[in-house]
């Protein structure tokens, strides 16, 4: 059985928030036992803060989106289009900040944080496709 | 469904939510940890608990921040690009007659120097030390048991944005010796400018031949960094990585595990900085050996005394080459007179004796600005108001200047500028109040005729005696000099010609301080006692004077301004010589309508030097050579 675009961007959020949650219990627990590897490297605190909020943020728009999808985007195929962009998204850019806090050096981040101007991009890209669906049904309406 | 069903997306579940802490403690093994690395760098040992200021950091970082903004964080650096301030820019720097050309190899730093025999040799920079006034630079050389660093013949002048030799920079005459201060780091700069150091002389025995010596030198960080105040962190960042060890030391208000120098007595407060701002041997001496291994025993919170003798005018030399070697670097009273003796002057002061006063009643490690660490609010006359508030209600009644003016404010009275650094002249922290009796008698500058340049010692006995003294003859003046000058002869002449290397160079910087001119009535005479202190054999009271001079004459016709930049201290002694002729000659020129009347007895009416009488006022001179390196 195939499952819809909603469905999955639905599963997509909740399976985001239930890593990013823990995700910032952990970074307080590095603060609480002061884990110097982490405090220690300013660029890594921010780049795994970062990640921790786009994962739950992400993960939110994730939910939000996939319940009124439907009733936004009319048109399967363009919907189906922004929330498979839309779930990309949520899940590149927390990879990519996590990724590019794990083995930098200093004041660069390592290469994975190259995963979060790829996700940026389909993020935006959904936006755009979202709006402008959403225009077309506003004035066809 | 059954529960069976259920539990592959349960166990999902589960391990989804475990996935982030796994994942970041996996992640952290393999991070770059910033303190681990530093611990691991050349020359940094992590002995006697010394943790590193990175450690420091992650708990304080507002106080990180405000400490790596100072100049004691830079006092010792690896010669990187970020750290190295002298322009290595390939252009050839002629010095005392020989050339030198600092230059780059990618982000290598090079100086070519002379060597015997009209050669050339490259030596590259490993270390930089310094960064506020100048910045010393040293080469690694290797020798058959280690390594260790000596320094190279030139400075960079931040001030000036010039290099300097470093024959020039110290107070001592002028010697061809090209390489006369090619100091071991190791065994001098490392115990003041680092934390936690460790020279580590490998067998005490070579140290009878220099070329033998060798070191396993660690520190427990470049620069003068937290644990140099703090003590030793290691115990502290352990205990205080647990939260509720964290909250209990807040709910006592101070952890017992680290020193806070704010909750130390006066005495102990003003050790941490005494450490090093106090020159010292040993208590007892016999400790020289173990400090040239395992370094100072020392340790903030301690008393500074039950380690360290500091040095006083008394304290017997250590070498019979050079009976006066201590003796030299204090005026005749016992009073310091160079820079790295303020422990002395602070603690030989009444503020500090009868009161409380420590370094950081006036001076802040992390806050104002970085260039003397005082906060705005203490700077100028509320350091001393803070205090004596009575006085700050009504400044001039006290000190019967006008207000505003230099000679009512605090420090040019009772800290003057009387200290002698790298070319430049400090304030005394000796806080006291002027006795002319006492100055003139220990030959020491004496803070009125610091300004007032035209004045005797008995005329400032005489106004301080009517102005504090109620007329009962509290102030004296001197019954004779130490250089013999006749007392009706203005002190700051008498001392600028014929004092010792040390009051020369104070009085050629004091007479191109903005208060002499308002306060010296014969400006004629200043400039040109000064002129004839270019012909002075110690290069830095050359400069000195050719600096107050450059001050003085700032708005002076043209070709006397372009004379002055032209001189250079460092020059040929013929070259120099002419030069100052010449400027002898310019400033008569141009000095009649400038100055009116002539009233010194070392200028005569046509505004040329009375040479007769300057060169009896510098056969006074002692003769005695002041050598003083740091």
């Amino acid at each position: 059985m195939t499952r819809s675009p909603e469905d999955k961007t639905f599963t997509v959020g909740l399976w985001l928030l239930l890593v990013s949650v823990p995700l910032g219990l952990t970074l307080e627990a590095l603060h609480a036992l002061k884990v110097q590897v982490y405090l220690a490297s300013a660029l890594r605190r921010e780049l795994w803060t970062l990640a921790h909020a786009h994962g739950n943020l992400l993960g939110i728009l994730c939910l939000v989106l996939a319940s009124i999808a439907t009733r936004c985007w009319p048109d399967a195929g363009a919907r189906a289009f922004v929330l498979r962009y839309l779930r990309l998204a949520a899940i590149l850019m927390p990879l990519g900040f996590f990724a590019g806090g794990v083995l930098n050096y200093e004041g660069d981040p390592s290469y994975g944080i190259v995963l979060v101007p790829i996700g940026a991009l389909f993020l935006v890209i959904a936006l755009l496709r979202a709006v402008l669906t959403r225009s077309r049904s506003d004035a066809s309406a | 469904m059954t529960l069976s069903s259920h539990l592959p997306m349960r166990l999902l579940a589960i391990l989804a939510m475990a996935a982030a802490p796994v994942t970041v403690v996996l992640a952290l093994g393999y991070c770059h940890d910033p303190v681990e690395h530093e611990s691991e760098r050349a020359l940094i040992h992590r002995q006697d608990d010394y943790v590193g200021s990175a450690a420091c950091a992650s708990c304080h970082p507002d106080q990180h921040a405000s400490w790596a903004r100072t100049f004691h964080r830079t006092m010792t650096q690896r010669a990187e690009p970020q750290n190295v301030v002298g322009a290595f820019d390939g252009r050839s720097v002629e010095l005392f007659g020989q050339r030198a050309r600092p230059h780059r190899d990618g982000a290598r730093f090079l100086l070519d120097l002379p060597t015997a025999g009209d050669g050339v040799r490259t030596a590259e920079v490993a270390l930089a030390v310094g960064s506020r006034r100048y910045q010393q630079y040293f080469e690694k050389i290797e020798r058959p048991d280690g390594e260790c660093f000596q320094r190279l013949p030139l400075l960079w002048h931040v001030g000036a944005q010039r290099w300097m030799h470093l024959n020039g920079v110290f107070l001592e005459p002028d010697d061809d010796n090209w390489s006369k201060h090619a100091s071991i780091w190791n065994e001098n700069c490392i115990f003041c400018h680092n934390t936690g150091a460790r020279p580590g002389i490998v067998d005490l025995t070579t140290r009878a031949d220099p070329s033998r010596r060798a070191y396993d030198s660690h520190v427990g960080e470049l620069g003068i960094a937290c644990e140099a105040c703090h003590g030793p962190g290691g115990a502290h960042a352990r205990a205080q990585q647990d939260p509720l060890a964290r909250y209990a030391a807040h709910q006592q208000g101070v952890a017992t595990d680290i020193v806070h120098p704010g909750k130390l007595d006066h005495e102990r407060s003003t050790a941490l900085c005494g450490q090093c701002h106090g020159q010292r041997l040993p208590s007892p001496h016999e400790r020289i050996a173990a400090w040239l291994q395992t370094g100072p025993t020392f340790r903030p919170g301690n008393r500074l005394v039950e380690h360290v003798e500091p040095l006083s005018r008394d304290t017997p030399s250590l070498t019979e080459d050079h009976p006066t070697l201590f003796a030299d670097r204090f005026w005749g009273d016992g009073t310091a007179r160079l820079t790295a003796y303020e422990l002395q002057g602070v603690t030989q002061s009444p503020c500090y004796a009868r009161g409380q006063l420590a370094c950081s009643s006036c001076h802040v490690m992390h806050g104002g600005d970085p260039r003397g660490m005082i906060e705005d609010e203490l700077r100028g006359d509320r350091a001393c108001t803070q205090c004596h508030a009575a006085i700050g209600n009504d400044v001039a009644a006290h000190t019967k200047h006008a207000v505003g003016s230099t000679g009512s404010q605090c420090l040019d009275c009772h800290m003057p500028r009387t200290v002698f650094g790298i070319l430049s002249i400090h304030r005394s922290h000796r806080i006291e109040v002027p006795d002319p009796r006492r100055d003139g008698e220990a030959g020491r500058p004496h803070a009125c005729t610091l300004c007032h340049a035209d004045r005797t010692l008995a005329w400032s006995a005489q106004a301080m005696d009517r102005w504090w003294g109620g007329g009962k003859g509290r102030y004296q003046a001197p019954a004779q000099r130490p250089d013999g000058v006749a007392l009706d002869v203005p002190d700051a002449l008498a001392s600028l010609l014929a004092g010792d290397a040390v009051q020369r160079a104070v009085y050629a910087d004091a007479l191109g301080q903005a208060g002499v001119a308002v306060a010296t009535r014969d400006g004629a005479a200043l400039r040109v006692a000064l002129i004839a202190t270019l012909f002075d054999a110690y290069p830095s009271i050359r400069y000195l004077a050719a600096q107050s001079l450059s001050r003085l004459e700032a708005e002076a016709p043209a070709p006397m301004r372009a004379a002055i930049a032209a001189f250079d201290h460092t020059a040929p002694a013929a070259v120099r010589e002419a030069h100052s002729h010449t400027l002898f000659q310019e400033f008569a020129a141009h000095a009649a309508p400038r100055f009116g009347a002539a009233s010194s007895p070392i200028v005569r009416a046509d505004f040329t030097p009375a040479m007769d009488v300057i060169v009896a006022l510098l056969n006074k001179q002692s003769g005695r050579v002041i050598a003083i390196g740091e």
